[in-house]
């Protein structure tokens, strides 16, 4: 019986001429949504690899010159994008895509694709991700809010209970027919999606790929299902279809458009942040007169040298094997990034503490809780941009390293002379590897569990209270 | 006239009755304060964030005071001290805060090469900028709409469903009557919100009094009267209530959502923008080949533009300051015409989404709104435009001394040109603005007494 309701809704939703055009049109956005986002991706990535590979070539190919002035030179870091990011930008349009590296300092990731347009870009931007949180679950809503307003006010309801079947029975039937529906308007659009992931050449497609495709294809399932199931539930619990379509139409203007900007805001005013120049000058200032502040940065290049001098047994700077310029230099790096990665991860502490709110939001709000998961997957998260930034700032500082080393290495009177334009061809190239799944897992877990949360209790407590639904 | 004021007064009365609509309102305002509350503590954020910035170039200047007592080479200075150019926030930003917390409101600058410093960011929290400003724009062009939904869907269909249409059209009262006195009610109610969060707005903000009191009000009613023309066109097609929530949220849907969102992709595609990363390479080559360039060649190059300088002594040494700075110089020069077209690039972008926005007067206000307050791109390509004279300044206050081999000494620090820029409204695109809303308005009313003019009212 439960599997005759089914297939009655469902051939019944797709013989609706009104279900046909709203779905034909989710169905566009999704596929237009798809191949544009992976016409950008690919400009996007072709841009960032050339980048890259002029930069490398040019460090690669510098000529005779003194360390420190490669260190000056410095080098670039692009993020390049990843492969599902073509599924869900995620934060990427607000994240730079170019980091300077260079001796002394930390310079910020610039050129975002925010910063290149005008304010347009804050009325959200077409991707799949876009039509899956927002859309679908509107067409879900006009799919369902008169699944049992209707019945009841065509008197039909009463008919099927004297069937002999349950009313829960009828409920499990109309969101089996439902789903079914939502599956048919979603799944071409992901398997094209799925297809050109896999058979683009770009796309280094391996299991960990298939792993994130996979779970962001079955979240993204419970999410449409606790839709459904919602949407069901309120139809049931209201008097008229009017008032349920109304309701689950508020509770779509509340979710998805004021909580997640409110909870965002209120976040940033409760937990204030520095600007880039505050912290640039407070660490500065660290480390020029020490963490303690006693512990100025002369006295510890002198002790440097002292120590030097004692341990090669000699009393003159000019007698050492190495330069006290390039070791003074090493040391002042590494106590200043020190300090640096302090500072660092007290912003991105606070960073976390304003999006807290959002994230715990998630369990009163599925939009909030699926928007996090799904660029969590898709690799274009916060943490990800974070992941890529301590990636930069580890190759920037091992570089400066290698160079003051390069230097240290020289002796002394290290400043008249170059080291030769073979030294650079050995030194390493920036190559980023984006993280997996499983160093992505703990981000993935609060909303994850949010959503597997909703959706327990919806088919639970819903359910239970159709039950005592009134049938006339 | 008294029978109009009859069902006026009725509508009231029904509408206090109607507790979920008055509640809608009640929930309108207080999103509304939030955004006033939130815009202006924002804004008084970046205030304190800027009022910060010249202790922190202090506290540089007392540093160096420390590490050169004496007199001083001014190339030494110029490599080690920094200074800011400043964009500070009208106080109209407040309600529309547009994007500026995505470009930042200073630029940190030393007398090095313009380029690689003019394109920092500042720290943001990625999270929060994607989830956009809650400010009074945002509540008036985003939710406002959706009260209006709200309070017109059902203007004429919930009578009819009630059955009270056929008996209401059987009184001596014109149709047009009927339909006029409950469009004036609700557009007194919306108008009447509308206007309290703008006017507490501009309180909270305290925003100078000028003509852009005038020009705010006008594009928040203007837009209002756009969204009740269309909740006029839904109603003339005479549908029962649910298909007209469905219809009005479909238009909604496609003003607020789609077409911004379509908009922005096919602006990006139809006005690609020169690459700023390509550039900023180029002038790190430029400015780093200047090491290995012969020293009389840069030279040369530099006095061909500065003939000034000319005439000061040939460099001999291995390294002096003023070297370096003509080929860090020169370096900015030789990607000048990449900086032009990168900024042309942007400003493109933006006069395209200005000429189509007509095509949705959601986009159309907010990028009206952000004009009136200064807070779009165009002022922060001003502001960058700003920044580079001000280097410009710096580099005309350092030359002197280091061409003139002039020694810096501690009273001259006090002499360094200093830099503040405040947006300024972009009126132009402002009057433009109302002027398309206007027509949008006009479109929507015409259609609207087409509509109501070929289909009579149908009491049932």
């Amino acid at each position: 019986m439960m599997h005759s309701i089914a297939q009655k809704e469902f051939i019944s939703t797709l013989r609706d001429r009104r279900f046909g055009v709203l779905s034909a049109l989710v169905l566009a956005l999704l596929l237009a949504a798809t191949l544009v986002g992976r016409a950008s991706y690919r400009t996007l990535q072709q841009e960032r690899q050339l980048a890259q590979a002029t930069v490398n070539e040019q460090f690669r190919n510098q000529p005779a010159r003194h360390p420190h002035r490669v260190a000056h030179y410095g080098s670039f870091a692009f993020r390049p994008k990843s492969g599902l990011s073509l599924l869900d930008a995620g934060v990427d349009s607000f994240t730079g895509s170019a980091v300077f590296l260079e001796a002394h300092q930390q310079n910020s990731v610039n050129f975002s694709p925010a910063q290149q347009s005008g304010s347009l870009i804050r009325f959200g931007e077409m991707t799949v991700a876009f039509v899956l949180q927002l859309l679908v679950p509107l067409l879900i809503i006009f799919l369902c809010f008169g699944a049992f307003t209707q019945e009841r006010e065509t008197g039909t309801l009463k008919l099927l209970l004297s069937q002999g079947v349950t009313i829960r029975q009828v409920a499990w039937g109309k969101i089996l027919g439902y789903s079914q529906a939502v599956a048919l308007v979603v799944a071409p659009a992901l398997a094209l999606a799925a297809v050109l992931l896999f058979t683009g050449e770009e796309f280094a497609s391996g299991v960990d790929l298939a792993a994130r495709l996979t779970l962001f294809v079955v979240s993204y399932a419970v999410y449409f299902f606790l839709f459904v199931v919602g949407a069901v539930v309120v139809s049931a619990g209201q008097s008229s279809s009017r008032a349920a379509l109304v309701t689950l139409l508020g509770f779509w203007i509340l979710s998805g458009i004021i909580l997640p900007k409110a909870t965002a805001n209120l976040g940033a005013s409760l937990y204030p942040t520095t600007t880039k120049a505050q912290m640039d000058a407070e660490v500065h200032e660290q480390a020029q007169h020490g963490l303690n502040g006693h512990d100025p940065q002369d006295k510890r290049a002198a002790a440097l040298k002292a120590d030097l001098l004692k341990k090669y047994g000699v009393d003159s700077e000019d007698k050492l094997p190495v330069s006290v310029a390039g070791l003074q230099m090493a040391a002042g790096e590494e106590y200043s990034t020190r300090v640096y990665q302090q500072h660092f991860a007290a912003l991105n502490a606070t960073y976390q503490r304003q999006n807290r709110l959002s994230d715990w939001a998630g369990l009163l709000n599925p939009y909030q809780a699926i928007r996090p998961l799904s660029m969590g997957l898709a690799g274009s998260d916060f943490a990800h941009y974070v992941h890529f930034q301590q990636a930069a700032e580890s190759y920037r500082y091992d570089l400066v390293q290698r160079l003051n080393g390069l230097q240290a290495s020289m002796g002394y009177g290290d400043k008249e002379r170059r080291l030769d334009a073979s030294t650079w061809r050995a030194v390493p190239v920036f190559m980023y590897q984006a993280p997996t799944l499983g160093w992505a897992w703990p981000h993935l877990f609060l909303p994850m569990a949010a959503l597997l949360l909703w959706a327990g209790l919806l088919s639970w407590i819903g359910l239970r209270l159709i039950a005592t639904t009134p049938v006339a | 006239m008294h029978l109009f004021r009859i069902l006026f007064f009725y509508e009231w009365r029904h509408f206090r009755a109607a507790r979920g609509l008055v509640l809608l309102c009640c929930l309108l305002l207080a999103t509304g304060l939030y955004g006033i509350y939130y815009g202006t503590t924002e804004i008084e954020r970046q205030r304190q964030h800027l009022a910060n910035l010249p202790e922190l170039t202090r506290r540089n200047v007392d540093e160096l005071k420390v590490k050169f007592p004496g007199p001083a080479d001014a190339g030494d200075i110029g490599y080690y001290h920094s200074t800011f150019a400043m964009h500070h926030p009208d106080r109209w930003a407040a309600l529309s805060l547009g994007l500026r917390d995505v470009n930042p409101s200073y630029v940190k600058l030393r007398l090095l090469g313009l380029q690689n410093q003019l394109y920092a960011t500042d720290n943001t929290n990625p999270m929060k900028v994607l989830s956009g400003n809650f400010d009074l724009a945002f509540v008036l062009v985003y939710l406002l709409p959706l009260l209006i939904i709200a309070l017109c869907f059902n203007l004429l269909s919930s009578e009819r469903e009630e059955g009270i249409l056929v008996v209401l059209l059987a009184q001596p009262v014109r149709p047009a009557v009927v339909v006029g006195a409950k469009l004036a009610f609700r557009l007194v109610v919306v108008l009447g919100l509308a206007g309290l969060l703008s006017v507490v707005g501009m309180l909270w903000a305290q925003v100078p009094l000028d003509g852009r009191v005038i020009m705010w009000l006008s594009l928040t009613v203007l837009y209002c009267l756009f969204w009740f023309g269309v909740s006029l066109v839904v109603t003339a097609l005479q549908r029962p209530s649910a298909v007209n929530a469905v219809a009005l949220l479909g238009v909604w849907l496609l003003l607020v959502v789609l077409v911004p969102s379509l908009l922005n992709l096919s602006v990006a595609t139809a006005r690609p923008v020169p690459q700023g990363i390509a550039l900023t390479i180029k002038q790190r080559e430029e400015i780093h080949g200047g090491w290995d360039r012969p020293k009389t060649e840069t030279m040369n190059r530099f006095f061909a533009l500065y003939p000034q300088w000319r005439d000061t002594a040939t460099i001999r040494e291995r390294f002096v300051w003023r070297w370096y700075y003509a080929f860090q110089h020169l370096g900015d020069l030789a990607v000048a015409p990449q900086a032009a077209a990168y900024a042309h690039g942007l400003q493109q972008r933006y006069d395209l989404v200005e000429q189509l926005n007509l095509l949705s007067p959601a986009i159309n206000a907010q990028t009206s709104f952000n004009a009136l307050a200064g807070t779009d791109l165009p002022t922060h390509l001003q502001f960058q435009r700003s920044a580079t004279r001000f280097h410009d300044s710096l580099r005309a206050f350092y030359y002197p001394f280091l061409f003139g081999k002039v020694e810096f000494t501690h009273a001259d620090y006090a002499r360094e040109p200093t830099h503040s820029f405040t947006s300024q409204p972009e009126l132009p695109t402002l009057y433009r603005g109302l002027v398309k809303l206007l027509l949008s308005v006009a479109a929507v009313y015409g259609l609207g007494a087409v509509l109501w003019r070929v289909r009579p009212i149908i009491p049932r």
